[in-house]
């Protein structure tokens, strides 16, 4: 599903963000990619939706080779990879409704199909009556779920969560990984990047730990192995 | 179908964005007036000072003033020649007797004069030729006309001489007034492009966040862009509106009040916009429209390149 060969990532002038890096990803998966900050777990996140480009290294995901995506091709990639990040970016003037239905106006769905959609991915995450509502009328946890549902109305094959529990609550932080599972159990793949060691362990799920820019280990049933 | 679903789902974007942004949308429209009002009030100033100098230029004229003993004839000779010229506007031929009393009328406060005439016993003017030149350029050319040997020799005197400086300084002054308007109307121009421009700009700025947004969940450059540019234009309109209400409104106020700088006449400040109004409004809502949407345009792509 998505695979990763010998990408590096250098920022000017000479800040080398990942050193040869390897990966697969199965299709189903939940892998969860730890690190320190500055290990280069964002990079990664950010490479696969192609908000940067290797310097080095072959990335493809879904036997689509993204790694010279033209600029025309990034919305086709974006609207087939739902993404979730640690500061929401919801749009402020737009209420939960017409956020989640964005990312299906902009793919150029019917209305019909919009107004069937929205309210079942609203309903999954548990907002279905607060579909008016403004982002800033949210808790921090419920601006998430808003997010993961419009990361999820294109039904993509991957799910990739940037720290998406990173500015949350222990019961949101929760919540939240509980609704990863569950849209992990419907088949997609999820790729979960984050630093949290309580959020790992519980899992049990393939960690891949990153340090200095390089995969120091990768195992099926991991935790969280640096120091925090 | 997917064009006119995409077209009105950009289009109530651009209005959603309109009214939830109203305090930015306001700010924007004012800045709008203001540039609008500028260039208007330039034009309005424009049209005044050429009234003004058209009005001057209407107070010019040559009076060739006829020998006492020149018969009716000759009079009425030089009279139809002068008429017929292109560049003569109008010939009145005042009588003896016209001519004093017209120099009564204009000496009247003058108990000298009038005294000096009342010891005479006869009129001593001639009759007199009063010559409007279409064009104040025109005049040299009617004071050679007027040497044609049918009528030359009865000429006492004409008051050209008095007025040449009169005349090439308003020449002068017209031609200035009509270059500096123009250009201070250009340069007001540039300004408020610079303005809108900046303005757009900077609206845009504030909303940088939104556009990386959109762009992350899958929206393609045009979809970002063009609800910008639809808001920009709605502010446009909006601004043409309340400007074209205030420069209707402003000169109907001033119109009255400038009247005695026009010796009474009416300046023609509000006829001029309102005869003008659908040019006006046609030519600048365009211009303003392009603009707005052209800045806004440019202004969204430096945000669209993730």
């Amino acid at each position: 599903m998505i695979q990763l060969e010998h990408i590096s990532k250098i920022y000017p002038p000479d800040v080398r963000g990942l050193r040869d890096v390897n990966m697969h990803i199965r299709p189903g998966e939940f892998v969860s990619i730890v690190g320190q900050s500055g290990a280069g777990k964002t990079t990664i996140a950010r490479l696969l939706i192609a908000e940067e480009r290797p310097t080095r290294g072959k990335i493809s995901i879904g036997g689509w080779e993204i790694t010279n995506i033209s600029r025309r091709d990034i919305p086709y990639l974006r609207r087939q990879i739902g993404v979730v990040f640690q500061d929401f970016k919801l749009l402020p003037k737009k209420t939960v409704y017409e956020n989640v239905a964005f990312a299906l106006e902009v793919a150029t769905v019917a209305s019909s199909r919009i107004r069937e959609i929205v309210p079942q991915v609203l309903k999954i995450v548990g907002l279905d009556e607060k579909g008016k509502r403004f982002p800033q009328q949210l808790s921090g946890g419920e601006q998430q779920r808003v997010v993961i549902a419009r990361s999820l109305v294109h039904r993509p094959k991957v799910l990739i969560a940037d720290e998406p529990t990173g500015n949350l609550d222990t019961i949101s932080m929760r919540e939240i990984i509980d609704l990863l599972e569950k849209i992990n159990s419907f088949g997609t793949t999820v790729v979960l990047v984050t630093h949290n060691r309580e959020v790992v362990n519980a899992l049990r799920r393939r960690v891949i730990t990153l340090s200095d820019g390089r995969v120091v280990s990768d195992q099926a049933e991991g935790k969280y192995l640096l120091p925090t | 179908m997917s064009f006119f679903v995409t077209f009105w789902r950009i289009f109530l974007a651009a209005w959603k964005h309109f009214t939830r942004n109203l305090w930015l949308s306001l700010t924007t429209i004012f800045v709008l007036i203001l540039a609008l009002l500028s260039v208007n009030v330039l034009i309005g100033v424009n049209v005044l000072l050429t009234h003004a100098t058209q009005n001057l230029e209407n107070k010019i004229d040559v009076s060739v003033y006829f020998s006492p003993s020149t018969t009716p004839a000759v009079l009425e000779q030089a009279r139809f020649f002068m008429s017929g010229l292109p560049q003569v506007k109008s010939a009145q031929l005042l009588t003896a007797n016209e001519a004093l009393a017209a120099f009564k009328a204009r000496h009247a406060g003058d108990k000298k004069i009038l005294g000096a005439l009342d010891e005479l016993n006869e009129n001593p003017l001639g009759a007199t030729l009063i010559l409007k030149a279409r064009k104040t350029d025109n005049y040299p050319f009617l004071l050679k006309a007027l040497k044609n040997p049918q009528f030359d020799f009865a000429i006492s005197s004409q008051n050209y001489e008095d007025h040449a400086n009169t005349i090439a300084r308003v020449q002068s002054v017209s031609r200035s007034v009509q270059l500096f308007g123009a250009g201070l109307v250009l340069i007001f121009i540039l300004f408020s492009v610079l303005i809108v421009f900046n303005t757009i700009r900077v609206a845009i700025y504030t909303q940088r966040e939104e556009i990386g947004i959109m762009r992350l969940v899958g929206a393609s450059s045009s979809y970002v862009r063009l609800p910008f540019v639809f808001e920009g234009i709605f502010l446009a309109l909006i601004a043409l509106v309340f400007t074209g209400t205030i420069v209707v409104a402003l000169s109907a106020y001033i119109d009255p009040r400038l009247a005695s700088v026009f010796d009474g006449a009416n300046p023609g400040l509000s006829a001029y916009f309102v005869g003008n109004a659908l040019i006006l409004t046609i030519t600048e809502g365009i211009a303003l429209a392009s603009l707005v949407g052209f800045s806004s345009w440019a202004a969204v792509g430096k945000y669209l390149k993730r």
